[in-house]
């Protein structure tokens, strides 16, 4: 009853805010289009200022609330407090331009004051004619064509499907875009190697050290679909090869997927006892999706992914139990040493964004909604279909400010015990991002 | 006599055809007073609701042949760096964020507001429309557009042509059973230099959304060549470098 009415309250705010605070301002303008506004200028400074607070509510029974927080009471909830600053800025003279893209984040919360900066992006690129573009330093590459996950993009950091138009941090990499179009069937082909060393304080969080990596993506416009062809090879991490696609079937319907296969995965897993096992395997990795408009103006954007590197449900659960036994002897004897096992795993393949096998993503948002511009309610489910455990989040975006971006956002996760979504740390979370572009 | 009438009639009849209004090459007149064929320009886009209130957007097109055509988005500062690319039936939209090209559909509009991505990334009329009949009238012709693939966003468009400048002044989107999408306004005829005259006003209202106007208004229109290249998914992220 208190979350319904915190996020109620929060819906009006939201609401009231957009309509009142700045109509008057916004009513007196005359629109005028003046050459002035036109003008280029050699370099650019942009970007945006973020306020976004967040409040969690605890699930005390959940494997991942005790194994964070088995030697502290953190009461019903916890508030965060998120400044985020993102900065980009750009220098262009003749064929070559620079590129350099901040973010910054403050955080306060019950762990304390923190802020930091990443250097999302920096890199040089040359252009020596339109067909021909070389860039050198950190950048993101972003393959495949996957709207919540990419199994095809080998270069990435993984995209957090809760928020998966966010910008990430890249890697210091040396690329090529080669494009040629032609006529006819094939209207467009670009060759992209890439370069990729992996050395000590130099991309060391990719794999493992002490590799120079190469990597390709052939793509094709080929009989109106997108079609790309790529792989990663070198000793950081295991040769993988992928393929995607992407093509409309009607004037309101994109189909799109992705393949992978990833040569000698290695796999650690652990059972309820905590005994590990390993095994190494060819994983295939496979996503398949749509983004579809009705007359109405609703968009549905559905995927399903089939994760090879995911741990089935049985696995799941021996984690979670595994959690439970190793609190369950914190509790007796004070002993953290299970915990501490089962922490080292969180860290590495049962920490990950998405841990399990088969996943299904639906979003459903609704333009304008009774002709009232500007408002944007969407609901995002994102379900594990091994243990029926899923994450579903109603929001409300008002976009009618100029520069100013405002999303409420709930997000339930619901599932059984030893489910994916119904062991995670909270029951449910409220954030509302206010987000000014300049 | 009789015969001499007759003969008379023969040759009014025969002599019809040559006057007959050519709609194929009427169409095709239209878009070349509308635009080159390849050209750059700068447009503002602007939603306005039934309060007053507005949203504006600038945008650079570029456009080359029949089929391809670009655009970068230059303010608001949350848009900048946005672009659109449309190779015949294939749309996509660059967000710098996101960091590589998504395909849209010629239904969803990347501004909100009353124009489509089909309204925006416009190509040719005589590309994706057939002419069905034409109607003359003292002062414009009236023509009927089919559009010939399904792909295209509306099925049939009425145009209103003036006939002295063959510039069109209104256009009626409709959907496949006749019901009226939207209605294009073309407005303030200005030469922009280069032989180019036409309409710099694009004025748009829609039975759907009540009250709501959207606006274009087009400025610096001169023709320009531009590579292949230019029109890919690989130069999307790069279309600042062509201003």
């Amino acid at each position: 009853m208190n979350r319904l009415r915190i996020f109620i309250c929060l819906l009006i705010f939201t609401f009231l805010l957009s309509r009142f605070t700045f109509h008057s301002l916004l009513y007196a303008e005359e629109y005028k289009f003046d050459a002035s506004e036109v003008e280029k200028k050699p370099y650019h400074i942009g970007g945006y200022l973020e306020f976004y607070p967040i409040l969690f509510s605890f699930d005390k029974n959940a494997a991942l609330y005790k194994l964070n927080f088995y030697n502290r009471n953190m009461g019903d909830t916890t508030k965060q407090y998120n400044g985020n600053l993102q900065l980009e800025g750009s220098l262009e003279k003749g064929i070559s331009r620079l590129y350099v893209k901040t973010y910054t984040n403050h955080n306060n919360s019950y762990q304390g004051e923190t802020t930091k900066t990443t250097i999302f992006e920096g890199y040089g690129s040359l252009k020596p004619s339109s067909s021909l573009i070389m860039e050198f330093g950190k950048k993101t590459l972003n393959w495949g064509k996957g709207y919540a996950w990419n199994p095809t993009a080998f270069l990435d950091r993984p995209k957090n499907p809760d928020d998966p138009e966010l910008s990430r941090e890249g890697y210091i990499v040396a690329s090529m875009d080669y494009t040629k179009s032609f006529s006819g069937a094939l209207k467009t082909f670009t060759f992209t190697p890439v370069l990729m060393p992996v050395y000590s304080g130099v991309n060391d969080d990719f794999g493992e050290v002490d590799h120079l990596n190469a990597a390709s993506k052939f793509y094709f416009l080929f009989y109106d679909t997108d079609i790309d062809l790529m792989f990663l090879t070198g000793r950081s991490k295991t040769t993988r090869y992928g393929m995607d696609f992407s093509r409309n079937i009607t004037t309101a319907l994109e189909i799109h997927g992705e393949f992978s296969l990833i040569n000698g995965y290695a796999q650690t897993s652990v059972d309820s006892n905590g005994n590990q096992f390993q095994r190494s395997y060819n994983a295939k990795n496979y996503l398949i999706g749509m983004r579809y408009l009705i007359k109405q103006d609703t968009t549905y954007i559905m995927e399903y992914y089939r994760n090879g590197t995911g741990f089935n449900s049985k696995e799941m659960r021996d984690y979670f139990s595994f959690i439970d036994k190793g609190y369950a002897t914190y509790m007796k004897t004070d002993n953290t040493y299970q915990l501490n096992k089962t922490a080292t795993l969180f860290q590495g393949p049962y920490g990950r964004i998405n841990p399990a096998t088969n996943y299904l993503y639906l979003r459903v948002s609704q333009k304008d909604p009774f002709d009232i511009l500007y408002y944007t309610p969407a609901i995002t489910l994102i379900a594990n279909v091994d243990d029926k455990s899923f994450s579903l989040a109603p929001e409300l975006t008002y976009t009618g400010i100029t520069n100013l971006e405002i999303r409420l956002r709930t997000i339930f996760l619901v599932g059984q015990k030893g489910s994916e979504f119904g062991e995670k740390q909270n029951d449910y979370r409220i954030d509302l991002r206010i987000r000014y572009y300049f | 006599m009789v015969k001499a009438i007759k003969i008379a009639l023969m040759g009014i009849l025969l002599a019809l055809p040559v006057y007959a209004i050519d709609g194929t090459q009427l169409l095709q007149q239209i878009d070349r007073n509308l635009s080159p064929e390849s050209f750059e320009s700068y447009r503002k886009i602007i939603n306005i609701e039934p309060d007053g209130r507005k949203k504006e957007f600038t945008y650079y097109t570029v456009k080359k042949g029949r089929d391809k055509i670009a655009g970068l988005f230059l303010a608001p500062a949350s848009e900048k760096g946005r672009s659109t690319l449309r190779l015949g039936d294939n749309m996509w939209f660059y967000i710098p964020n996101v960091g590589k090209p998504v395909r849209i559909t010629s239904l969803q509009s990347v501004v909100g507001g009353i124009f489509n991505n089909a309204d925006i990334l416009s190509l040719d009329y005589a590309v994706e429309y057939n002419v069905e009949k034409v109607e003359e009238k003292s002062a414009e012709y009236l023509l009927h557009l089919k559009a010939k693939t399904k792909t295209v966003a509306y099925d049939r468009l009425k145009m209103w042509v003036e006939k002295e400048k063959i510039l069109p002044v209104k256009i009626e989107c409709m959907t496949e059973a006749g019901m009226l999408i939207k209605t294009l306004y073309f407005k303030e005829v200005k030469d922009f230099g280069g032989g180019i005259v036409r309409p710099a006003v694009l004025e748009t209202d829609s039975p759907l959304y009540k009250g709501y106007k959207s606006v274009m208004i087009f400025a610096k229109i001169k023709k320009r060549d531009f590579k292949d290249e230019v029109f890919t998914l690989t130069f999307m992220p790069k279309m600042e470098l062509l201003r």
